[in-house]
């Protein structure tokens, strides 16, 4: 997780990744941070995310984006 | 059926009657006999297109909701398996489903395509073969919101394929979801796991939504009747003959039209939600204070926001994750220049600056088959790909010039100048054709004369002194509302219920104005909603 929580940090500063369950529903990254955060992830964890994936219940909160990350590498 | 008639009233009144007379299970029988009815009554000639795409919708649905299951099956029943033999099977099955997928979306794309541009390019096809060997045409007539129920079906069917809902094995239901009358004429566009749960449960009736819903139906007609309906003739006696008016003709045309336009979709769009929230369905939002936007790319959050989503969801992201993309960002991030802040900058946002432009371009496409479409779609696209690929050179340049970009000045700046490229972009809406839009541009700039354009208002602009004064009226309502609503984060409704004498004050008042003020009656054609035939 603190991994995970470090790439976020780095892709948009300022928003508490830690804690937020809502970054998508109330608008906290937009398509341009969520691409950002897809080729980040596909680096970091050698996986390939599909467009298929990028639902809100996938980019919500740092739980959600690492349960997604686990998914997609077990598969 | 027109929004304005009191027939569609009438129809709407014995929907909502019966719905809630209906046992609360069956309800969802009366909207879908209502929907069925609605489209008969208003295109009947034509629907057997959505029945075409209700029985594809369906079927292909549970195919692939059913190969799903096979392939979880299989690979559970297969114990003895290893990950690459799982991981092999899972692909193959995915390749098949993915073929499966584009079959259905060819077919009904394909239809839509068809329709919007076999006339035009039979009208090529004839010029190339010349007079005398030219093929007959046939007359095509697009159903009605064929773009609309195509595209929430296609998206449908798309997250059944992709797992995010499970597929309906109710055909009825199916057809309710693809058919549902208030959002047939214009939308909004609907994702399947929004709307479709809320048309199928039994809901009550609710005093207090009932208001709610008719508040914004009233306000729906207000915008229409009052306003577009008096601009919308302005706007054609100018742009129809725009080779004898002057450049200040063109610009109020323009203006009139970026009016009419507005309050003429988000009027139907009201409407259709009103008429959604008094059955107890909450359908998304379509608009959001759009001529406030600070950027293009804010402007088209804001406006027409359920296509922007289903845009978003089915082309943007699919595009913006191609690997050819994905490799191209890595190998400029890679490069001395991707180190630089301008190169790291591009390789951030090639993919999404690249997935913009297509959407665009399939939005200008979309819009119809005339070659001024595909510049609209290619002239927002690049405006939005050059801001976000040049993001540090655009701060750059506001640093050296000292600008305070915080503060408000600075906002309403921004705030007119996207209105302006808004402007820009809607001459190829309003132009008849090409050599229209270049005589739009030309006579804008150089032939502004406000005297000519008096005398031309009188002798050729279909505008009585009345219209004007009604429009400049219901306009600055419109203005006034919308800057309570974008300062306080709120909606006039909700700031309303807290306040119920103002609220009943304001709601008579909004019916005798559409009584005495609207544009309707039996002399009166009215206008269709201006996404009614895409």
């Amino acid at each position: 997780m603190e991994e995970l929580l470090e790439i976020l940090c780095e892709i948009k500063e300022d928003v508490d990744f830690e804690n937020c369950k809502t970054l998508i529903d109330d608008g906290i990254l937009d398509s341009f941070d969520i691409l950002q955060i897809i080729s980040a992830l596909d680096d970091e964890y050698d996986i390939s995310i599909p467009a298929s994936e990028i639902v809100p219940a996938n980019f919500n909160s740092a739980e959600a984006l690492l349960a997604m990350v686990k998914r997609l590498s077990d598969d | 059926m027109s929004y304005t008639s009191l027939i569609f009233w009438a129809f709407v009144c014995a929907c909502i009657l019966l719905y809630f007379l209906f046992p609360k299970a069956h309800r969802w029988w009366v909207l879908l006999a209502a929907s069925w009815f609605f489209y008969g009554y208003s295109s009947l000639k034509y629907c057997y297109y959505i029945l075409f795409t209700t029985v594809t919708t369906w079927g292909f649905a549970l195919l692939l909701d059913r190969m799903a299951e096979q392939t979880k099956s299989e690979v559970k029943s297969h114990s003895e398996w290893g990950r690459p033999e799982k991981k092999a099977y899972k692909e193959k099955r995915k390749k098949l489903s993915g073929r499966m997928l584009l079959l259905y979306v060819i077919l009904n794309i394909g239809i839509l395509v068809f329709l919007k541009y076999y006339t035009a390019a039979m009208g090529g096809i004839n010029s190339l073969l010349g007079e005398a060997h030219a093929l007959p045409v046939m007359k095509l007539i697009l159903p009605l919101g064929i773009s609309f129920y195509t595209f929430q079906s296609v998206g449908y069917v798309i997250d059944v394929r992709n797992g995010l809902v499970r597929a309906e094995k109710n055909f009825a239901k199916v057809s309710l979801f693809v058919s549902f009358f208030p959002q047939i004429i214009q939308g909004p566009i609907s994702f399947y796991d929004q709307l479709a749960g809320q048309l199928y449960e039994g809901h009550d009736f609710d005093w207090n939504r009932f208001v709610s819903g008719a508040e914004l139906i009233l306000w729906g007609l207000f915008k229409k009747m009052l306003i577009a309906d008096r601009a919308v003739n302005a706007v054609h006696s100018i742009s129809d003959r725009y080779s004898e008016f002057n450049g200040t003709s063109l610009t109020f045309a323009l203006l009139m039209y970026a009016l009419q336009l507005y309050v003429d979709f988000s009027a139907g769009i009201d409407i259709s939600r009103g008429i959604a929230e008094i059955i107890g369905i909450n359908m998304t939002e379509n608009f959001h204070q759009p001529y406030f936007s600070t950027s293009i790319n804010d402007y088209w959050r804001r406006w027409h926001i359920s296509l922007g989503g289903w845009m978003k969801k089915y082309i943007f992201y699919p595009v913006a994750v191609l690997p050819v993309l994905t490799r191209a960002s890595k190998s400029i991030g890679k490069s001395g220049f991707g180190k630089t802040r301008y190169g790291s900058n591009i390789a951030k946002t090639l993919a999404a600056a690249v997935g913009s432009l297509i959407v665009f371009i399939v939005v200008g496409i979309w819009h119809g088959s005339e070659a001024r479409y595909f510049f609209f779609g290619l002239y927002n696209g690049l405006i939005i790909m050059i801001s976000v690929l040049f993001k540090p050179f655009f701060e750059d340049i506001n640093r050296w010039l000292h600008i305070p970009s915080e503060s408000k000045g600075m906002y309403l700046f921004r705030m007119i100048r996207t209105f302006i490229l808004v402007l820009i972009g809607y001459v190829f809406d309003i132009a008849p054709n090409m050599a229209g839009v270049r005589a739009f541009f030309v006579r804008m700039l150089t032939d502004q004369n406000v005297h000519i354009f008096m005398q031309q208002k009188r002798a050729s602009v279909n505008l009585s002194m009345l219209d004007l004064q009604v429009i400049l009226f219901g306009t600055l309502v419109v203005l006034v509302s919308s800057v309570i609503q974008e300062t306080r984060k709120v909606t006039i409704r909700e700031m309303l219920k807290t306040r119920p004498v103002i609220r009943w004050i304001i709601l008579t008042s909004a019916i005798a104005l559409i009584v005495i003020f609207g544009v309707y009656g039996p002399n009166f054609d009215s206008v269709q909603f201006v996404y009614a035939q895409y």
